[in-house]
């Protein structure tokens, strides 16, 4: 039976790799396969933040998004007066997404509140793996635009609560 | 999503465009101080930039890079055994031929440069001062009796010695291939976090420009191998002089001489002109047609193939590229011609980046505030 049972794993995958496992459950990259994810592997970079440090800052040329994998950071806008924390990132979360889309400026800072780790993906290098896999490419820009439209209607929503509590 | 070209910024500070002339010079005398690894170097290079994308595709389709690179391998080699099989017996057999034939074609070609020479002599004054005829005649001579077995001497030394180098390049190109991408992640992995997004970009236009160069010079060459190889063809019609497969063989010779700028083309119209001149001695009117031949496709290089291909790739001024190749050509030789344009092309690139990344105030505030966390955080026990 034992032997039957290792004969099995033999054929079984394995296990998933640990940060692969933390992409998988960001929306933006939810739909995606095993294989998929394993071919967008070879074009995520792993980059460590100390508490402090400066991800990329609001108005800055954006060129990539991140997968936060462990740590947390927040992001904030300029305001009239002082700055305004739009909100904390945490494990499994994204942000930089609009980047994907073309080179824009990013609309806030974002610092890494303790000890981070992410991971960074860039435009080109997406676009180069798109090519060759229009199916995974189709499934990417439909996360970037759900969780877009999301982060609008939280945005519209705050708008409208503000103006009828005013 | 918006791709954006990444060769339309210039580089804007003339400390860069200064830097980067200097650092192109610079690499053209070393890479011509190291010539005997030089060679093997470009070489593995270059197959490296036209393999590369055909590895991509097949990892894209869903094979690891290690089965990428073993396919690769495995068709590479079955398709060397199948030419082996096929097409060396051919190969060996006209260079047989060309061997008998030899000694009849050297005659062939010194009897046309003898009957030119005296046909000039006729003409110019100047030509008959000079006894042109007569020097060209005690030379080949002197090279018949003593020097020509200096010069087979010479010859095979210098095969000897190139080839130990020639022979790395299939090597220096397997780990190229095999360990690039690798290589590439520890190179960015050492870059601060400040600049990595910065850097991230100059490896993309960097590799784009390197791609776009080699393409570029493939389709340089397929262009002016397929218009001389048509002309010549077309040409030899009436002597009879090339079928179509040695017009597009000899097409192909020149073109891949013309890599090396101005002297590559004269050197391939030479070749031309002589295969003229021994196959049909009698056509005099035939080596000046080639030489047409050669010129309109120079001109057609010039003005409409390269901007097409390579300068496309590069978007170079022609002053600078003129001024470039020529101070190469200077300080490296040959090896000095061949790498002014691409190396040239590199290090605008390479400068372009620095300049965006060193006059931004702000992402090397960035990096000095990440070295002073860094600090802070290693002597965080330490204080009393």
């Amino acid at each position: 039976m034992l032997r039957l049972m290792n004969l099995l794993n033999f054929f079984r995958p394995p296990p998933l790799d640990p940060m692969l496992q933390v992409v998988s459950g960001v929306p933006v990259f939810r739909e995606c396969t095993r294989a998929e994810l394993e071919a967008l592997r070879l074009h995520l970079h792993e980059r460590h933040f100390l508490e402090g440090e400066i991800v990329f800052d609001e108005g800055e040329e954006g060129e990539g998004m991140y997968v936060v994998i462990t740590g947390k950071l927040r992001a904030v806008r300029r305001g009239m007066l002082k700055k305004k924390t739009l909100g904390d990132i945490g494990p499994g979360e994204s942000f930089g997404e609009m980047a994907m889309l073309g080179a824009s400026p990013r609309v806030a800072t974002v610092m890494a509140t303790e000890p981070t780790t992410v991971l960074a993906m860039f435009r080109p290098e997406l676009l180069r793996l798109v090519e060759g896999r229009p199916r995974l490419g189709y499934k990417i820009a439909m996360g970037v635009a759900r969780v877009l439209e999301a982060r609008m209607r939280q945005t519209a929503d705050g708008h409208l609560e503000k103006s009828l509590t005013a | 999503m918006n791709r954006g070209n990444p060769t339309t910024r210039s580089l804007e500070h003339p400390i860069i465009w200064v830097a980067v002339i200097l650092f192109t010079l610079g690499a053209i005398v070393l890479l011509n101080t190291i010539a005997w690894l030089t060679l093997p170097l470009v070489l593995a290079v270059v197959f490296y930039y036209l393999v590369e994308p055909l590895l991509q595709r097949m990892q894209l389709a869903g094979a690891t890079p290690k089965q990428a690179l073993g396919i690769f391998l495995g068709v590479a080699f079955l398709m060397t055994a199948i030419a082996s099989v096929t097409i060396l017996p051919a190969m060996l057999n006209g260079l047989s031929e060309f061997q008998a034939h030899l000694p009849e074609y050297w005659d062939r070609l010194q009897q046309v440069i003898q009957n030119n020479l005296h046909l000039l002599e006729e003409k110019f004054r100047f030509a008959k001062k000079a006894k042109l005829a007569e020097a060209f005649q005690s030379q080949i001579d002197r090279f018949a009796s003593t020097s020509g077995k200096e010069y087979i001497t010479d010859t095979a030394l210098f095969l000897l010695h190139w080839l130990p180098s020639l022979l790395l390049v299939p090597f220096l190109a397997f780990f190229f291939l095999r360990d690039g991408a690798a290589f590439h992640r520890l190179v960015l992995r050492a870059v601060p976090n400040a600049f990595f997004e910065k850097t991230l970009i100059l490896f993309d236009r960097l590799n784009r420009q390197m791609h776009a160069y080699f393409r570029g010079m493939l389709g340089l060459t397929l262009l002016d191998t397929v218009t001389l190889g048509l002309g010549l063809w077309a040409l030899g019609q009436g002597p009879g002089i090339f079928g179509f497969r040695d017009a597009m063989l000899l097409g192909l010779i020149c073109a891949v001489f013309a890599w090396v700028p101005y002297i590559g083309s004269a050197l391939g119209g030479l070749v031309a002109v002589a295969t003229c001149a021994v196959k049909a001695p009698q056509a005099g009117w035939m080596m000046l047609a080639v030489v047409l031949l050669f010129l309109v496709v120079r001109m057609l290089d010039e003005f409409v193939y390269t901007p097409m291909t390579v300068g496309r790739a590069l978007r170079m001024h022609p002053l600078i590229t003129v001024m470039m190749i020529f101070c190469g050509g200077m300080l490296g030789g040959v090896y000095g011609l061949l790498l002014a344009m691409p190396l040239l092309g590199v290090f605008s690139v390479l400068g372009q980046m620095f300049g965006e990344i060193w006059f931004d105030p702000r992402l090397r505030a960035r990096h000095r505030a990440r070295t002073l966390l860094e600090k802070r955080l290693a002597s965080k026990d330490l204080e009393v």
